[in-house]
Parts: structure tokens; sequence; C-alpha cells
């Protein structure tokens, strides 16, 4: 099975660390960001196919990030993963074409599920 | 402890300071309801005695001087009847006296000597003088020596010696005489009109004797009521008539001879100690009028005198001061008895409006604050909620860092071959149980978001009877397992309320298992959840009663704060109350709680309906509707 291209966006560098590492092992090809502009210029050079955004960062924040990438690369599909979790931004987020909007902390097993989705989903609208 | 105030439903939700923290709100509720039980008694006080004062005080003035004034009216009206009664009397005395001796004048100035002397013809002139009433008892002629030279009466005085008397010597002198009353030789009371006649040749003297009962029924016939009475004295207080009452004729009247002044006058004098007259006539200075007292002048009389021109004689109307004052008196009576009656209706109404004002400003008391408890809870929950929003995403992004460290630990873990069964599985253990701390503190961060969360998920029509019954499906397992029964009582075709349907639901299931742990320690118990529309608030209530153990007064008060929980620890986290409550209030509705202590608890939630369910309700079905039914 194809392993989906992983793009990590988030500025806790220990949580980036960690999740590269641990998502690595399992077969995933993640790339770590810091924040969302250098989010937006690594999507230019090379090609991802799911975005775990998280939605506080100094900066850009996620939902501006997340606009931006959907303007560029609409079939990305992305993942919220925040710890400042709300409702308005939950919505803010879905509308604006997030996968899923998911609270931290999140066990690697139900970040994996929703990667698979997310992934399968992509996988659809690109064979539409 | 102090018990709480018995106030209306509303819970006390918050500390009226609004502070976040239970224990300061507990104490200043506290301290709350005596400060008020004193201040309303107070307030009942100062009312009474406003109201009290401002009528009772013109009421007694008022009261007072129309006293006075009908005293001194009175007192001036009596002075004005006694008067007219002593003078006319005077007059009928005087002119009694002058017309007799007008009488006496007229024959000693027409008469001579020589003509009175002959007895048959002083017999005519007594016959004459006798015409018009019997006034004269006799009539003598005496001469130069003193002695008779004629007489005519019924008495044997012809030897009798008059020159040495003082009336003899008197009318010798001035020409005319009326004596005092007195006894002389016949041991009869009477008075006598001499003359000194000098017509002719020859002086002498006419004298002529009235008896003093004539003076006396003169007088008699102005009797004064059951104690007037009306007598002549002479200048030394003796009797000159008989007295209607006590003494006689002749005796020593008891009156207070040198208070007599001027021509005639009136005094208000006290038998025993007549050095307390005074005179109203010259006008009664208040304080005397005080002093006599209408009211405390029973053994005091009123004493009206008149001077006789001649002789000199005084004429007195006496009169009790209780009879003359008798009707006045009745009519001050009255006034008093109206006025303590006036006083005593104006308490009894000053305290029953003053109760009731207190009782309105009491329930208005109580309804600001429970409406100011309210607006305290809804900012303080809404300040708290952003605290607790900040903690807990904080509190997030490390716990994420953990989980992360705990599953790469738990992947080096695997890839070690070479280590112990033993250490791998406690590390294994150790690893699996930083997932449930985690797990845990994400449960209560979750729940923190959720209480501060503002809810913008669109709000449905919902039926409030199947979201309960739903509730209670998910819950009816836990409850019998504690042995708790749950009842309900649903109102039918109840109208719609729009809500939020998950939280609603989350409201009910906080509501319901609060209500099962009550019962913890009870071998069995009941919880009732009814429905009803209340159409004077529009809104749909419904009540969750349980039989558990109820909750103290101390803890009613914080049941809705944040963190409070009474369960133990690990059990709850004290936000499933506030949260509810944060539900309810956002969806314009609210929560209230009543507790007895080892009965049970009610909670009541309301929900606002829609104005367009409430018609729904009100008309019912429509026709069209049941025969789609049918």
């Amino acid at each position: 099975m194809i392993k989906p291209r992983l793009l990590l966006v988030d500025d806790e560098i220990p949580f980036t660390a960690n999740l590269s590492k641990l998502l690595s092992r399992r077969g995933y090809d993640v790339s770590v960001v810091n924040d969302g502009k250098s989010a937006l210029r690594i999507i230019e050079e090379q090609k991802f196919d799911v975005v775990i955004l998280d939605q506080k960062m100094p900066g850009m924040d996620g939902i501006t990030t997340l606009r931006e990438i959907k303007k560029k690369r609409p079939h990305m599909e992305v993942i919220i993963l925040t710890g400042y979790g709300s409702g308005d931004s939950a919505l803010d987020g879905l509308q604006l074409g997030a996968y899923d909007y998911t609270m931290k902390p999140i066990q690697l097993s139900d970040l994996e599920e929703k990667i698979g989705q997310a992934f399968q989903r992509k996988l659809l609208q690109e064979k539409e | 402890m102090i018990a709480p105030p018995k106030e209306s439903s509303i819970p006390r939700l918050a500390s009226p300071d609004g502070s976040m923290f239970g224990r300061a709100a507990k104490g200043a509720n506290v301290r709350r309801p005596v400060f008020h039980t004193r201040s309303y008694a107070k307030l009942l006080r100062r009312f009474i005695l406003v109201s009290v004062t401002c009528s009772v005080l013109p009421l007694l003035l008022v009261g007072w001087a129309s006293y006075l004034y009908y005293s001194q009216f009175s007192l001036s009206r009596m002075a004005d009847y006694f008067q007219k009664t002593v003078e006319y009397n005077r007059k009928i005395v005087e002119s009694f006296l002058q017309e007799r001796t007008a009488d006496v004048k007229l024959v000693a100035y027409t008469n001579s000597l020589d003509y009175l002397k002959d007895p048959s013809n002083l017999k005519e002139v007594f016959h004459l003088l006798n015409l018009e009433g019997s006034h004269f008892t006799d009539l003598g002629v005496i001469g130069k020596a003193g002695k008779y030279l004629s007489y005519v009466g019924p008495y044997d005085l012809m030897d009798k010696d008059y020159s040495e008397t003082f009336w003899f010597k008197e009318v010798k002198e001035k020409g005319v005489y009326i004596s005092d009353v007195f006894m002389g030789y016949r041991k009869v009371p009477h008075v006598i009109i001499a003359v000194l006649g000098s017509k002719g040749e020859g002086a002498y003297v006419l004298r002529a004797t009235i008896y003093s009962e004539f003076l006396t029924s003169l007088v008699e016939t102005a009797k004064l009521g059951q104690t007037g009475e009306v007598f002549l004295v002479n200048r030394e207080g003796i009797y000159q008539t008989g007295p209607r009452f006590k003494g006689k004729i002749m005796d020593q009247a008891s009156l207070p001879m040198n208070s007599f002044t001027g021509e005639s006058g009136i005094l208000i004098t006290d038998p025993i100690e007549p050095q307390n007259s005074f005179s109203p006539e010259r006008g009664i200075p208040i304080t005397d009028l005080i002093k006599y007292g209408l009211m405390q002048s029973r053994s005091q009389q009123v004493l009206a005198y008149s001077w006789l021109k001649h002789p000199d004689w005084l004429l007195v109307v006496k009169q009790d001061f209780s009879e003359v004052f008798g009707d006045i008196n009745h009519v001050n009576t009255a006034i008093l008895v109206l006025l303590h009656a006036s006083i005593l209706a104006i308490l009894i109404v000053s305290v029953f409006t003053a109760k009731y004002m207190i009782k309105v400003i009491k329930k208005r008391d109580q309804e600001a604050e429970g409406l100011n408890r309210q607006l305290m809870q809804a900012s303080k929950l809404a300040s708290i909620g952003e605290l607790a929003a900040g903690v807990a995403h904080e509190i997030n992004n490390p716990l994420a860092v953990i989980l992360t460290e705990n599953q790469v630990i738990r992947d080096l873990t695997e890839d070690e071959q070479n280590l112990d069964a033993n250490f791998r599985d406690e590390l294994v253990q150790s690893l699996s149980q930083i997932d449930t701390q985690v797990e845990r503190c994400s449960h209560i961060t979750q729940n923190l978001l959720r209480f501060s969360r503002r809810i913008s998920v669109a709000s449905q029509f919902i039926d409030l009877n199947v979201s309960l019954k739903h509730v209670v499906g998910l819950l009816e397992k836990r409850a019998s397992s504690y042995g708790v029964q749950i009842s309900l009582d649903f109102q039918e075709k109840l109208p719609k309320v729009s809500a939020f349907p998950f939280e609603l639901e989350q409201v009910f299931v906080n509501l319901i298992n609060n209500a099962i742990d009550a019962h913890d320690g009870k071998p069995y118990g009941s919880i009732n959840i009814a429905t009803r529309f209340d159409s004077s608030r529009n809104g749909l209530v419904t009540t969750v009663a349980d039989t558990g153990s109820g909750i103290p007064d101390s803890d009613l008060e914080r049941i809705f704060d944040p963190f409070f929980t009474t369960k133990p620890v690990g059990k709850g986290t004290g936000l499933g109350l506030s949260i509810s409550y944060s539900i309810i209030r956002q969806m314009g509705g609210d929560i209230s709680v009543q507790s007895e202590l080892g009965k049970g608890t009610e909670f009541t939630v309301f929900l606002p309906c829609p104005a367009a369910a409430q018609s729904e309700i009100l008309e019912g079905p429509r026709k069209d509707d049941l025969n789609d039914k049918a």
C-alpha cells in the first residue's frame, strides 16, 4: 500500500520532531516546517498528499495558511491538529475545505487513521 | 449554621460580589440575609414612626387646640350667663328695696307727725302701703326720744326705747336708713326701713319692717339647676336671705369676702382653698386653664357677685362647677375618646401599611437580587470560560508532546530485542499508564473548552420529550444498578423548542447522572422527570426531582460554580453543572435548584419557546392535520 507524503506544519518543535520520527518509522514520507510561510513555500517545491496543520502559529495562523494552501493546491488534504480548538475556528476550517479538525493530544493510531482517510479521499478526488 | 432566607426558587447561583471562588461567595452570601432582616426591621420601625408622627402629631395638636378653645369658649359663655343672672337678681332686690323705701319716704314726707300720731290714721296709711302685696310687717312712728308715738303691727313694742340704737342714730343723721337683717326684740329676722319725717312742727322717724322671708322669696325664684343658689350677704358675709343648702339666715357664709372687688364679678373658687380663686372675666391664662383643667374641677364652684348700691349687700349666684360644665365636659370627653380611637386606628393602619410596604420592597429586592445573581453568574462564567480555555489550550500542546514522546519510547522498546521480559512488561505498563493519564488530562481540557465554547452550530427545533426519552434510555441501566427507578411525567403535545440537540442532551445527562449519584449509599430511590408548558413564560419547564441525599445550603450556592464538586477525587470534574448552566443560558433559558437535605433535590430547567411555537399549543392541531392522520 502506498503511504501518503506528509507535511507537518507546527511551531511546537518537540512535537514535530517526535511526530515526524514516529510517522517516518511507520513508512510515511514526512517533511516538517515550523510556520505557515515556510509551508506555502515548500508546497511550491515539493508534492504532498496530506498536510497536518497547527492552528495557532506565530506569523501566519493555521486558518490563513489553509486558505492559501487550498488556493494553490485545491486537492491537497489538510488535517487541522490543534490545542486551541474552538467551534468557530473548526467551522471556518471545515468550510475552507479542511478534511478534519481535531484536537491535541491525539493517539498516534487515531492520527494515522485520519491520515489514511484523508489520503483515500484525495485519491478519489484525483481519479475524478 | 445560619439558615438561609426563605426566598423564591431562584438558586443562589453566584455570590453577589461576583468573585470567582466559591469560598468567598459563600461567606458573602451567608452574611447577607442577617443584614437584610435587620435593615428591614429598621425600615419598618422608621416607616411606622414617620407615619404615626405625621398623622398623630397634627391630630394631637388639633385635639388639644379644640379642647382649649372649647374650654375658653365655654368659660366665657358661662361668665356671661352668670353675669346676667347676678345683675338681674341684684336689680330685683335693689328695686324692691328702693320701692319700699320710696313708699316709706312718701308717707313720711307727705304726713305730719300730728296726723300719724293718731293710731287710726297710721293704720289707714299701713293699709294703703300693703295694698300691693303685704310687704310690710308693721309700721311705727318714733319720737325724738326714741320711743314709739304710734305703732301698727302684731307686736307689743310701745315701751321699747331705740334712742341708743345704731340705726336710730344713723337715720337721724342721714335721713334714710335700711338695716341689715337682724333679730331685734321680736326674735324674727327682719329688715327695717327708717325715714326721718320732718313735715309740720316736729321731727319723727317713720319705721317700717320687712320680714326677710320676702327677700328670700325674691331670690329663691332664680333657682339654678341642681346645685345653683342665689342669696344675699352683708359686708361681713352674713346671710341676709336663707341659703338653699347649707346654713340658714344670719349665719356666716363661707365666702372669700376679700375677693369680691369691684361692683360685680365672677370667681371660680375652691370652697376648701378659697385663695385659689380666679376670675374668668379678666381672661384666664392658658396655664391657669390647664391648672384648673375642667375635668379636674369637680369640687370647684362658680361664684357670681354684685354689690347692691344701698344697703351695702352682696348678691351672690353660686353653682357647682361640674354642673355648669357638665355638657362641655361631655363634649370634651367625647373629643378625648374620639382622639384616642383615632390614634389607635392610625397606629393599626400605620403598622399594616408599613408592613405591606416592607413586603413589597422585600419582594422587589429579592427579584432584583435574583436577577443580579444570574447576571453575576453569567459574567463570572464568561470570565472563567476565557481563563479555562486559555489554560486548556496551553495544556493541550504539552500533552500532545508527552503523548508523542510516549509513543517514541514505545517504538524504541519494540525495537530493542535484548530487553528483559519483566522490564519490558513494566515499561509497557508504565507507558500505557502515561497514555491513560494524558487522556484523563485531555478529557478535562476538553470539558473546559466545551464549558467555555460559544456554540455556533445552528440550533434546531427539538421535541423535548423525545430528547429526554433518548437520554433516559442511555442512563436507565446505570440508574437500575443503583436501585433507582426513573419515572416520566410528560405533558403531551409540547411545542418544540429551539435548541442545540447534543448540548441539550448533555445537560439532561448531567442532571440525571447527578440525580443517580445522589442516591449513593441509599438502597433504592426514584427520579421523576416531568415536562410541562408554562404559558405565562411561554416556554417549557422540565423538572428532574430525585429522592437522594439532598444538597446542604452551604453547597447550594456553589453548585453551578466551575470545579465545585462533592464527588470523590477523580470521579467528577466539577464542570458538569456549570457547563449545563452555560448551555441553558446560551439557549435563553435558566436552571434553578431546590433541595432539602435528606429528602432530595429538584432541578428545574426552563427553555423558552419561539413565538410561533406558542400558537401551536394554544390552537392545538389543526383539523386538516387530524384528517391527515385519520
